[in-house]
């Protein structure tokens, strides 16, 4: 498979925030000249390097994060070249972040480190591949919910704000460069993060419970 | 490494263990969160539940309302279809409602034949009304017809069928479903008489083999092949083979790829019939209990393809066009012996021969049907269904089942998807289809015209006995003039119909045509006069969908400007002719009196739909509901409350065969068109994962517009070398019927084989349907959309 090499989230103390070297360009060329010799070189054991707030880096939050989906929640399209590689070469539970070129958000879905054999990424993420549009359209999609989580006093865990099915993987948001500087973690090293927070949400709490009309006298 | 790396977020649980490779800059940054902005947020939405607008898969959503508008959808978690997943259609949904074009006022074409010109409800509804008794007047209830689709929910399908056949005394009502389904059910029927699959969705977990004939589930029914999936994830044994006539998405994770020439399906099933029956895996004790053998005509002369000579019997072009096909199978009695005799004609070596096959692969499909020690789930749709021996490939993948004895049982059935969102709600069970009535009933039976009569209370003799037009026949006569009015609802005939050429029409023309909907097409293009339509969650109603589950939503929003519901549409027309009596309820709560009226059909005889109380409770229940319970495998000892028997099947609707299946010998015939000289190329078109059917909906959504913004056609690597064509140029493809000028694609999601092209046939500004031939399935009558011959050139 292409795809850079990496040491695995074992191998790293948490003490050492370091993320791999890599990423794409809009034409795919340098990236595919850089996976190519990634594995030998830029990226061997001992080539983990801490990675600077580029512009990059800040771009896969606020703005760029909503106009890349139609509304919170939606799958963000792709917008990048294919490069012919696997979708979690790049976008791993870590994420991968190229200084001056951008990050590589990391996958919040809990199976996406999965083999390719059995996971389907474009079920759900399509391609950008044109411009413009068939008709115009009025939608007005639902904003990104900043609110925080609740606490039961000043110094307590805040509860989780929202729903967690396709985001099991908490760092994929909550870590790394591409997080939102709002909701990034102090405690990356307290790995097991519902230990302590725990979905709270207007979402959780509606699910599976839904407003029924009482039947009218000519039904059943 | 990968596998290191998952062995340890497993160990922590879910996946939160990538957190570790981080630190934070700034350890007060988790305490800054900052206050809530933007307009619409979570906490202010409604949720409701709705089934998806889409597919037939069914997926539940729930559907986010702030200020009369849709804002958001999230894959339902509670829905047992989608368990919280949807695919890339099903998260876009909202923004298909709100195209800035939606049709938001009745407008009447012009007297000179240009343009559209407003006009109130009353006048419009007055006009349908006054041109369909005008018809019924001058020439009779077979020169009116309505033209629906599985897109219409259960509602909209039985408000026309009742009207139709109860009050208009006409049976010209046809479905989309016959360009889609149709072969299916005539499967079903001749075998089970009764329509619709034995199994249920938990036979993707229960599955242990799953074959796909002709079926790039990967990218139609995406949520299913998800679940399929994750089977494999857990259970490395399951296998999943995908038989095709080019590689596709869904090739990229099958274990084994059969790649066969178009219409030789036919050849293989039996192929896999014969080492079954040569190697003695068969079922003999399932066989002796529960099936009969059975035959009709096979000769090729005597069937014909429907598209040429004056009743279809032609075998090629130089016979004319065909303005009718009637064909009527004859059944006689045949025998296990006479299937061995049958079965010596397809030896491996032969079937390879006519298919392109290996051997080896032909052996390897029948070890795996006949492996008794593993659960074979047979799923199939548009390349089984949409084939001019569609109801031979449907009989063929289930007579495999029923000789193995794998039916009805969990993890081991013959699967059909549908691929409209209430094919089997509204097209199958309320039956929109000519011949039928609700829930298996047909009107050529005066017991089931007499039930009928008097569940809706009507005269006895009131429905005709004849059936109507099938669809290609149905729009052959309305260029012929024989049919004066057509109503068409939730459906886009001008770009789906094969060999559109042939329906090409000027205004004026002394026909009228209605046509509903809430986007223009060029079906509305074509159109008298147009009526908006709501969409979706702008009403109220019911879908079934493909595993026989009934789902419910509520009216989440209004429709824009004065659209309406299609019912509604119908019934106010009818009420202008003086038929209110069809339609007693109250103007502002008929859809709960409706339905269970309807559901009366199919009370008792194994066709119980749940309470629509029932269904608002719940994210949907699989027919039959009795005593409050669902049924997930039908026929089924210890699921199905109709079998009594304590364990094995019982085929209780087939009452014609004494209660036992009907597996039927069916012969390989070859494709109506194939390549020569002149057009050496196969045509196959269908579906893209991005857009839906004809794209009305699905071109209006940024996102999926952007990601395959117009048609193209796929070509192989080999042949486009040969021809100098690059990929992204624009080439010309030409058939007997019409020509077409797309861009080439070589290499993309799908790759034909040397020979063969795919389009798919959703851009309505490159209408591949001018291009395909109007052959069809000698039963169902269903168009083969998969193969016709083309040549292709630089543009």
């Amino acid at each position: 498979m292409l795809g850079p090499h990496r040491k695995s989230v074992t191998d790293m103390k948490p003490s050492q925030p370091k993320l791999c070297v890599s990423g794409w360009t809009p034409s795919g060329t340098i990236l595919l000249a850089i996976m190519a010799i990634l594995p030998l070189s830029a990226c061997g054991q001992d080539d983990w390097v801490p990675v600077a707030d580029s512009d990059g880096a800040m771009k896969s939050s606020g703005s760029v994060r909503a106009e890349r989906r139609l509304y919170d929640g939606a799958p963000p399209v792709i917008p990048h070249d294919l490069f012919g590689a696997a979708c979690s070469s790049c976008h791993d539970p870590l994420g991968i972040a190229v200084d001056g070129v951008g990050f590589a958000p990391a996958n919040p879905h809990d199976d996406t480190d999965r083999a390719h054999a059995t996971t389907r990424c474009r079920q759900c993420h399509v391609q950008v591949l044109a411009d413009g549009l068939f008709v115009e359209n009025s939608f007005h999609g639902l904003a990104q919910d900043l609110r925080p989580g609740s606490r039961l006093f000043e110094g307590a865990p805040p509860t989780i704000p929202h729903r967690l099915l396709m985001r099991e993987n908490c760092a994929a948001c909550h870590s790394g460069p591409g997080a939102r500087a709002e909701i990034i973690t102090t405690h990356p090293e307290r790995v097991r993060c519902r230990q302590c927070h725990v979905p709270v949400t207007t979402r959780e709490a509606t699910l599976g419970y839904l407003e029924v009309r009482p039947s009218s006298p000519e039904g059943s | 490494m990968a596998m290191k790396r998952r062995r340890f977020l497993k160990a922590l649980g879910a996946g939160t263990a990538g957190i570790a490779a981080f630190s934070c800059k700034d350890q007060d940054a988790a305490r800054r969160i900052s206050a809530g902005q933007g307009s619409t947020q979570d906490a202010d939405l409604k949720w409701t539940k709705a089934p998806c607008r889409y597919c037939g898969t069914g997926c539940g959503v729930e559907v986010g309302v702030k200020d009369g508008r849709v804002r958001a959808v999230r894959g339902d978690e509670a829905n047992p279809v989608n368990r919280g997943l949807l695919c890339v259609k099903g998260y876009h949904l909202p923004a298909m409602l709100y195209g800035e074009d939606r049709l938001t006022r009745p407008m009447r074409r012009n007297d000179d034949g240009r343009g559209f010109s407003p006009i109130s409800w009353d006048e419009a509804l007055d006009l349908i009304a006054e041109k369909y008794q005008q018809a019924l007047d001058e020439a009779g209830p077979e020169s009116v017809a309505f033209y629906g689709s599985g897109q219409w929910g259960i509602h909209d399908g039985y408000a026309v069928t009742k009207w139709f056949r109860g009050g208009l005394r006409s049976n010209n009502v046809e479905p989309n479903a016959r360009l889609c389904m149709a072969a299916a059910v005539m499967g079903f029927m001749t075998q089970f008489q009764s329509d619709e699959p034995m199994g249920c969705y938990e036979d993707f977990e229960a599955g242990d083999d799953f074959i796909l004939w002709g079926n790039n589930m990967a990218e139609m029914h995406p949520v299913l092949f998800s679940r399929i999936l994750a089977n494999k994830r857990e259970n490395p044994n399951v296998r999943i083979v995908d038989i095709g006539t080019r590689r596709t998405p869904t090739s990229d994770y099958a274990d084994m790829y059969v790649e066969f020439k178009p219409n030789t399906d036919l050849a293989i099933a039996n192929g896999i019939l014969h080492l079954l029956v040569a190697n003695g895996q068969v079922d003999q004790t399932f066989i002796q209990e529960n099936v009969v053998f059975r035959r009709g005509i096979e000769d090729l002369d005597r069937i014909g393809y429907g598209s040429w000579g004056p009743d279809g019997l032609g075998l090629s072009p130089d016979d004319g066009p065909a303005e009718h096909y009637r064909f009527a199978d004859q059944a006689r009695p045949s025998s296990f012996e006479d299937l061995e005799t049958f079965l010596a004609d397809y030896t491996p070596a032969r079937v390879s021969e006519i298919s392109g096959v290996p051997v080896g692969q032909i052996h390897a499909l029948a070890d795996m049907y006949g492996d008794q020690g593993r659960g074979t789930v047979s799923l199939w749709c548009m390349g089984v269904n949409q084939h001019v021996r569609g109801t031979w490939m449907n009989n063929l993948i289930n007579d495999i089942h029923l000789i193995t004895g794998k039916i009805s049982r969990p993890g081991s059935n013959p699967f059909s998807l549908t691929g409209q969102p209430s094919a089997c709600g509204t097209a199958r069970e309320v039956g929109t289809l000519s011949n039928r009535l609700p829930a298996d009933l047909v009107v050529m039976n005066p017991e089931h015209r007499a039930k009928a009569e008097e569940i809706w209370g009507i005269q006895p003799g009131t429905i005709p006995e004849r059936p109507g037009y099938h669809t290609m026949d149905m729009f052959r006569a309305f260029m012929r003039g024989d049919i004066r009015v057509m109503w068409v609802q939730t459906t886009n005939p001008w770009v789906s119909i094969p060999n559109v050429n042939r329906i090409q029409r000027e205004p004026n023309d002394g026909r009228f045509l209605i046509v509903s909907d809430i986007y223009p097409t060029p079906t509305t293009e074509a159109a008298d006069l147009v009526l908006p339509s709501a969409g979706w969650v702008e009403r109220e109603g019911t879908f079934g969908n493909s595993e026989r589950r009934t789902q419910h939503w509520e009216k989440a929003v209004d429709p824009p400007g004065e659209a309406r519901e299609d019912a509604w549409q119908v019934m106010e027309v009818a009420k202008r002719m003086g038929m209110e009596h069809l339609f007693p309820w109250p103007e502002d709560d008929w859809h709960e009196p409706m339905f269970e009226e309807y559901r009366r059909f199919g009370l008792g005889i194994g066709k119980d739909l749940a309470s629509y109380q029932q269904l608002r409770e719940t994210r949907g229940m699989l027919w039959p509901v009795v005593d409050g319970k669902e049924t997930r495998y039908r026929y089924a000892a210890g699921y199905d409350p109709y079998v009594q028997k304590d364990e094995g099947v019982h085929f209780y609707k087939a009452k014609g065969f004494g209660e036992k299946a009907a597996f039927w010998l069916r012969p390989y015939h070859p494709a109506a068109e194939s390549p020569d000289e002149e057009y050496p190329f196969w045509l196959c078109t269908g579906r893209i994962l991005e857009h839906w059917h004809t794209g009305s909906m699905t071109r209006r959504v940024k996102q999926l517009h952007q990601a395959a913004p117009e048609n193209y056609v796929e070509i192989n690597r080999a042949d486009a070398t040969e021809l100098s064509i690059n990929s992204g140029d624009r080439v010309r493809l030409i058939s007997r019927r019409g020509d077409l000028e797309l861009r080439a694609k070589v290499d993309g999601r799908g790759q034909p084989p040397r020979g063969s092209l795919f389009v798919p046939f959703f851009d309505e500004a490159r209408l591949i349907n001018l291009l395909t031939v109007d052959a069809m399935c000698n039963i169902s009558k269903e168009p083969d959309f998969k193969k016709c011959s083309v040549r292709i050139e630089k543009a």
